[in-house]
């Protein structure tokens, strides 16, 4: 397996400290009791963490897949596949591992975990899992999820999901990511007890927020451009890569009735016969050189997936932004409103519309003791107004600050992925190029004997 | 090439083909036959059809005065004719140059044959002329017909659809004018159609027009007995030999046919990839254009592929233009030759019933009549001809087809060269290590 994986030296680094702007930050630092090796006692420690990180590490693999039957919500019988998830601890002195959790997880699992983590970390490029359903295919790769080369495709990628999550600073620390590598049973309650569900954003709103924000910061309107172009741009690659593959397959294969006319002919000649005969051969095995070929460069176009999906998880931290600018402008904008109206009460003056005022108009003035309760009112709500606003902003800040942060990561991370692939992909070209010499010139010394 | 005189076969009989060694076969053959070396005097009327090539003396041939033009009599020119060295030949004929001419009636191409010979037959020692598609098909049908017992090699295809294919583009006329090369050179390596007084006039004369109109026709004599055979009998048997030669063309075409179909799929299958490349690698470089670090790295696997693409593209025109006509040509060889086999087979018959019909005379002293001897005579030359000619056949084609599939190999193993180098060069790779990289075994 080619992959580029995360460097195994670095999944526990010690993570930055700076506090999240998230509500649910004591999540973290609860892991630290619980978790085993590098996991850090506790925020604020650096010192203690970065002991524990040279004494322990931690492999993560998903070793296995296997078929399942069970029944599902409907109590309909259903078929899946479940991966299996070993986690080791390495002892840095002699490198030994030992065998400390093992469970079995399936594919949806995977996602709820997921969705866990964009909601509770929308500033981070969450890494993104392998495709649910078999897309960009030629010919010959079956779309089927029970077929096995997709089954062994999606066991590498949830691996590289696994990896990805524990070797990014942040993540890694999550409470729910440990139990979902180590607590078999009841994870899934208690996930669904955090009731992250009900804090996620709705899509509406996220969609809504996109229109109308006034003044997003620029940085995230061009990143949220290049991660469409990018989302573009590698799916057209991909696109046209099935093509390009379905053709050479073509080419190769047909070469394969050479071989058979070869023989044949060689059958009725003297002298010719011998070398026709044995260049036929060379003709079957350039013919059957295709398939290996041809599986490695699918590793090559799982690792553009990998960031044709990393594209949507950038945009979702630009559209958090943009919710968050949006949201912060509409309460300045009902602020201002509402200092606007409680001017207006006090001198006396209506310019801005309001309902009371309508009423008022209507059924005749206000007594001056409501006008008062009026003003008082407003000016409650201006002062909670202006906390809230300050928090906000607050909050606004912090997101820009520790979305950047990550995003400057993920650029680096991204930069030295795509780099290794691309090197990977012309090793690849350069072995098929010498393997295409080393058969016709084969064939060419069994012709030169004929 | 062989040491001494080809060896002379015992008489049991017509043998197959096959198990007959070949004359000019070197030394296998001589260990295959092993002891006689002098040919015996009762060879010369064997009826067993295999020995008449292997008789030595010039003057043997027992029927009719020994002509010039006679192969037997030419056999010693077999063993020079493998002689590729060039310094034994003295005849070199070569087409270049096409032209082409508009008139008011037609447009057609000229191409330009030029002669070089030290032979008595040429006045003088070199000739440039300029001939048309016409005059070549003029020349074949008047060595049939000069030769009837002689396989003419084939012309390239007389007639083209218009529209489909563009008589006067480049690729078209260069592909007619190499298989007009070969054409005239299988007959200059031929020890008596090299001789042909038609041939002599197509390659000499200023106005080959004149000469058409003059209707030469200088036939051998054996030509000219050939030529009034008529058709209609039946043949009885042919001998083994003769038709293993049939059985061998059928399949042989068969093959070629069916590596013809193989080798245009393979070039259709190849221009559908390189479509395809086509459209892949600018992607490469709009994706490039995005990025920062990775753009040299994007743009380089983007030139990589055009690099790839324009290798492609050089391999299925070389295929187009010199592979698959020289495998056509082929096919048209073996129809030829199939035609001659069934000339050869109308003698036999007729010699047979004239046989016949002598025998059921039942005169008491039955006497060969003299128009049955010429009957035989007529069918044994035949015989030793085509045998001659089957025989520089098949040496030929094995040579064509070693050069063909030899060049086919070359071709794919530069594709894939130009391609993994640009590659190479990509990843950062020197030249020398290059080589290193491509050509390493294992």
């Amino acid at each position: 397996m080619e992959q580029a994986l995360p460097d195994p030296e670095r999944r526990l680094q010690p993570a930055p400290l700076e506090p999240l702007g998230h509500p649910d930050a004591g999540l973290e630092s609860a892991v630290g009791e619980e978790a085993e090796g590098a996991r850090d006692e506790g925020p604020g420690d650096g010192s203690m963490m970065e002991n524990n990180f040279w004494l322990k590490k931690i492999e993560i693999s998903v070793s296995e897949a296997e078929k399942r039957t069970g029944r599902n919500a409907m109590n309909m019988q259903e078929t899946y596949t479940a991966y299996l998830i070993e986690t080791r601890s390495v002892e840095h002195i002699d490198g030994q591992s030992v065998l400390t959790d093992s469970l079995w997880r399936r594919y949806s699992e995977f996602e709820l975990l997921r969705n866990y983590l964009l909601v509770y970390y929308p500033h981070i490029v969450v890494p993104p899992l392998p495709e649910k359903r078999a897309e960009f295919v030629w010919h010959k790769l079956s779309a089927d999820n029970m077929d096995p080369d997709f089954v062994e495709r999606r066991r590498i990628g949830l691996e590289n999901f696994l990896l990805r999550v524990a070797s990014h600073p942040i993540l890694c620390r999550d409470k729910i990511f440990y139990l979902f590598l180590t607590q078999e049973g009841n994870w899934k309650e208690t996930v669904n007890e955090t009731g992250f569900q009900l804090k996620a954003d709705s899509r509406l709103k996220a969609l809504n927020a996109t229109f109308r924000v006034k003044n997003p910061d620029k940085r995230f309107t061009e990143l949220k451009h290049y991660s469409d172009e990018l989302q573009s741009v590698i799916s057209h690659l991909l696109r046209v890569r099935a093509r390009v593959a379905d053709r050479l397959y073509g080419v190769y294969k047909v070469h394969g009735n050479y071989g058979r006319v070869f023989s044949e002919w060689s059958a009725i000649e003297k002298e010719m016969g011998d070398g026709l005969q044995s260049a036929g051969h060379h003709m079957d095995v350039y013919a059957s050189s295709i398939d290996d070929i041809l599986e490695d460069e699918e590793h090559y176009a799982d690792q553009l997936k990998e960031y044709l999906f990393y594209a949507e998880a950038l945009r979702a931290v630009c559209r958090k932004h943009e919710l968050m600018q949006y949201d912060l402008e509409m309460a300045a904008q009902d602020l201002a409103s509402k200092k606007q109206q409680c001017e207006e009460l006090a001198t006396g003056t209506v310019r801005t519309f309001s309902l009371k005022g309508m009423t008022t108009k209507l059924f005749g003035q206000e007594t001056p003791e409501q006008r008062e309760a009026r003003i008082k009112v407003l000016e409650e709500q201006i002062n909670e107004g202006e906390q809230q606003l300050k928090s906000k902003n607050q909050e606004g800040r912090e997101f820009v600050k520790n979305a950047w942060a990550d995003i400057e990561r993920f650029k680096e991370q991204k930069n030295h992925d795509l780099k290794e692939a691309l090197i990977s992909y012309a090793v690849m070209q350069i072995s098929m190029c010498k393997k295409g010499i080393q058969v016709w010139t084969n064939a060419k010394e069994c012709f030169s004997k004929m | 090439m062989s040491g001494g005189p080809p060896k002379a076969l015992p008489s049991t009989g017509p043998q197959s083909l096959r198990d007959m060694p070949h004359p000019l076969a070197g030394s296998s053959s001589e260990e295959a036959v092993g002891g006689d070396s002098t040919p015996s005097p009762d060879l010369l009327t064997a009826r067993s059809f295999g020995d008449k090539d292997l008789i030595l003396p010039n003057g043997g041939t027992p029927a009719g005065p020994a002509s010039p033009a006679s192969s037997s009599s030419l056999l010693n020119r077999l063993q020079l004719d493998d002689d590729i060295d060039g310094e034994t030949r003295d005849l070199f004929v070569t087409v270049d140059d096409p032209k082409k001419h508009v008139c008011t009636m037609e447009t057609y191409i000229t191409y330009r044959i030029t002669t070089k010979s030290t032979r008595v037959e040429f006045d003088l020692p070199e000739y440039s002329v300029r001939r048309r598609y016409q005059d070549f098909d003029w020349l074949r049908n008047k060595l049939e017909e000069s030769q009837p017992t002689h396989l003419i090699p084939p012309l390239p295809e007389k007639f083209v659809v218009k529209g489909v294919v563009d008589r006067f583009s480049e690729e078209f006329v260069e592909t007619r004018r190499k298989a007009l090369d070969k054409f005239l050179k299988r007959i200059t390596d031929h020890p008596v159609l090299s001789f042909n007084e038609h041939f002599n006039v197509f390659l000499t004369a200023k106005d080959l027009n004149a000469h058409k109109k003059q209707g030469m026709a200088l036939l051998t004599r054996v030509g000219e007995s050939v030529k009034h055979v008529t058709g209609g009998y039946k043949l009885r048997s042919r001998p083994l030999e003769f038709a293993a030669i049939g059985e061998y063309l059928d399949t042989f075409a068969l093959k070629l046919g069916t590596i013809d179909r193989i080798a245009q799929r393979i070039i259709k299958e190849e221009i559908e990839y390189l479509v395809e490349l086509r459209e892949y690698g600018p992607v490469y470089s709009t994706w490039s254009a995005l990025e920062g670090e990775l753009a040299e790295p994007l743009e380089g696997v983007s030139a990589c592929i055009g690099n790839c693409s324009t290798a492609l593209e050089e391999l299925t025109e070389d295929m187009t233009e010199d592979f698959l006509p020289v495998l056509r040509e082929y096919i048209l060889y073996s129809d030829c030759m199939k035609s001659v086999l069934k000339k050869r087979d109308q003698v036999q018959a007729e010699y047979e019933a004239k046989l016949e019909a002598v025998a059921l005379r039942k005169e008491e002293r039955p006497k060969v009549p003299a128009n049955v001897e010429k009957c035989q005579d007529r069918m044994e030359c035949f015989n030793a001809d085509l045998k001659a000619d089957m025989e520089r056949w098949q040496n030929s084609k094995r040579q064509d087809f070693r050069q063909l599939l030899m060049g086919m190999a070359d071709k794919n193993i530069q594709y894939y060269e130009k391609s993994g180098r640009r590659v190479c060069i990509q990843v950062g790779l020197e030249d020398a290590k290059c080589d290193s990289e491509l050509f390493a075994t294992g």
